[in-house]
């Protein structure tokens, strides 16, 4: 009876719900975006990364390089209080750009290692069957480079949600603040901080689910 | 018309030059074989003629149009070659009926139903009408090469080029993908094959090229290449020889290292244990000889040893040579043997063919092994 009685006063009354499905849906709003634009940008990224000029290729591995090796809190807090501080930005629109950024260089790697264990010869039997370039990259190269990147884009979806926990830094109210907000107001960390962490598990699981069902209608 | 033709052909990739201009007309309905070492710029030449690689000089006409030529429509071009890969490199990602009917429905313009009759046709005529939804991953080696030989006879190409079909499948399968193409060599389908499978490009094919050195060192019919072959490196390639070489500077040479390297040879080919007894006494016999008649006295000689094995039949050939004066050590009269012409005795019994001549003080001995 006191159990259920905690688990209404931290996560039910006076409108906790509320502000927990409000955190809730910052969270998904900035990771969503992020992984649209930086599933965009990492493409591109990964094009001028292998393709065939010089400067192009050096300012993309220069890029993603500097981007993978340091934490994206860093990247979070340089753009927010540093390069867009006199702005006036919304904070989240600055997690947006920071997260896409990261997610970008993150995507661009796994599409380069895709890309590197493609079947050349597939691509060369497509050519001389009399497809062009194109056609050629969209009947083999582009399935099959979907197919090979997909376990680890997924991580990378998954792995992008986790890391948007760090946004409260930048004054954003995302599900981790609104969990740490009430865990205070309550004096019941235990209980509060185990019931956010069920929520971004539920998260990741509808992500690792999506992608099955997807996996799923290939097969058949 | 003819189907391919190919004028002064070249290509290097660095500092090595792969074809050193190949010259080739492939005429309507002719069955045309490469073969050749590795490394001889064979595959390189089929290539060449997909334009896959881009050659440096030359030019390629398919069918009386140039695709070397500037601005000219490559893919449309490539359409009228089929091209079967030693790696089949069937799409991964489609079942055999898509691999089949993709191109055609999707570069010819043909509909669906179409194409789905010409490709079940062709799988019948292949004997896998069963395995019209699989994907190729399911499929044994044999089995998709077969299928991506039909791939490529969906097109209608005037003309196929197959690199080295054979040369990834299993050897029970071999007879499988072997078997088709004997078919479309019956219904005159005009085809060049790079092959190392010698009886079947005898077989099936009308001409034979054999490449050496990035050229065609020797062209012909497949009983003048494979009976009667006749410039050095055809012959070499033909009989399969294997070569051994040993040069002696000094008088205090290596014998053990001479005998060791014979043995090392005769182990990787095969030889037997009494042809190796034979060429390891005969070669140390002789150089004794020699030492003793031609080169006495002198610190420095001058010797050459080459033994050629031919695996076709065999035989083993030996060429010695041995600066100095004039001496042919089987030139004595063996009625009256004595202990000082044994090893000329040895030799004697254990050679034939044996010839010496005596030219620019060189003294030149051939033999084979008896």
């Amino acid at each position: 009876m006191e159990f259920t009685d905690l688990i209404y006063k931290i996560f039910l009354k006076d409108g906790s719900w509320l502000t927990i499905l409000n955190g809730l849906w910052v969270t998904v709003q900035i990771s969503a975006l992020s992984l649209l634009f930086g599933t965009m940008f990492g493409s591109l990224l990964c094009f001028f990364r292998v393709g065939k000029i010089k400067l192009l290729k050096l300012v993309a591995q220069v890029y993603i390089s500097i981007v993978r090796g340091s934490p994206v809190l860093m990247l979070l807090m340089l753009l927010f209080y540093g390069v867009f501080a006199r702005q006036g930005l919304s904070p989240i629109i600055v997690a947006v750009i920071t997260f896409s950024m990261h997610t970008a260089a993150h995507v661009a790697e796994l599409l380069r290692s895709a890309l590197m264990a493609l079947d050349k010869g597939q691509l060369e039997a497509a050519r001389t069957l009399g497809f062009s370039k194109f056609q050629a990259f969209k009947l083999v190269t582009l399935p099959q480079l979907a197919r090979i990147a997909k376990p680890v884009y997924q991580s990378t979806v998954v792995n992008l949600i986790q890391w948007t926990s760090v946004v409260g830094y930048v004054t954003i109210t995302d599900l981790t603040r609104v969990i740490n907000n009430i865990a205070s107001r309550t004096m019941q960390p235990m209980i509060t901080i185990i019931g956010g962490m069920i929520i971004y598990l539920v998260l990741s699981y509808l992500i690792y689910g999506v992608f099955h069902l997807t996996e799923r209608r290939q097969k058949q | 018309m003819s189907v391919i033709e190919v004028r002064g052909l070249k290509i290097s990739f660095g500092d090595l030059q792969v074809l050193r201009g190949i010259n080739l007309t492939v005429e309507v309905g002719e069955r045309i074989a490469i073969i050749g070492g590795s490394g001889c710029g064979k595959s390189v030449f089929l290539r060449c003629l997909e334009l896959l690689e881009t050659p440096d000089a030359g030019q390629i006409f398919i069918d009386g149009e140039e695709l070397t030529a500037q601005g000219v429509n490559i893919d449309k071009i490539r359409r009228k070659m089929g091209m079967v890969w030693q790696k089949f490199n069937l799409f991964s990602h489609m079942n055999v009926m898509e691999n089949l009917t993709v191109a055609p429905i999707k570069l010819l313009g043909m509909t669906k139903e179409d194409a789905h009759k010409k490709a079940m046709e062709l799988l019948a005529q292949v004997g896998l009408t069963s395995k019209e939804e699989a994907y190729p991953e399911y499929l044994s080696g044999g089995q998709q090469q077969r299928i991506a030989i039909c791939r490529s006879l969906m097109m209608n190409p005037k003309v196929i080029l197959f690199d080295e079909p054979t040369s990834a499948l299993d050897p029970t399968m071999v007879g499988e993908v072997l078997a088709v193409i004997r078919m479309l060599a019956k219904k005159d389908l005009t085809m060049i094959i790079v092959t190392h499978e010698m009886n079947f490009a005898r077989e099936v094919a009308t001409k034979i090229l054999f490449f050496a050195d990035g050229e065609i060192y020797e062209q012909g019919t497949p009983k003048e290449i494979f009976d009667a072959p006749k410039r050095p490196k055809t012959i070499a390639f033909i009989h399969k020889q294997k070569y051994f070489s040993y040069e002696i500077t000094e008088r205090a040479f290596d014998l053990m290292e001479l005998q060791g390297g014979i043995q090392t040879f005769a182990e990787k080919y095969g030889l037997t244990a009494r042809q190796t007894n034979r060429l390891q006494l005969c070669c140390e016999e002789l150089i004794y000889e020699m030492l003793e008649h031609v080169c006495s006295g002198e610190n420095i000689v001058e010797i050459t040893l080459d033994i050629t094995y031919a695996e076709i039949d065999n035989s083993v050939a030996i060429k010695f040579t041995c600066a100095g004066k004039n001496y042919n050590p089987l030139d004595k009269n063996f009625d009256e043997i004595d202990e000082e012409n044994l090893g000329a005795t040895i030799l004697k019994n254990l050679a034939k063919n044996y010839s010496h001549q005596y030219d620019g003080g060189i003294n030149k001995i051939n033999f084979s092994l008896a």
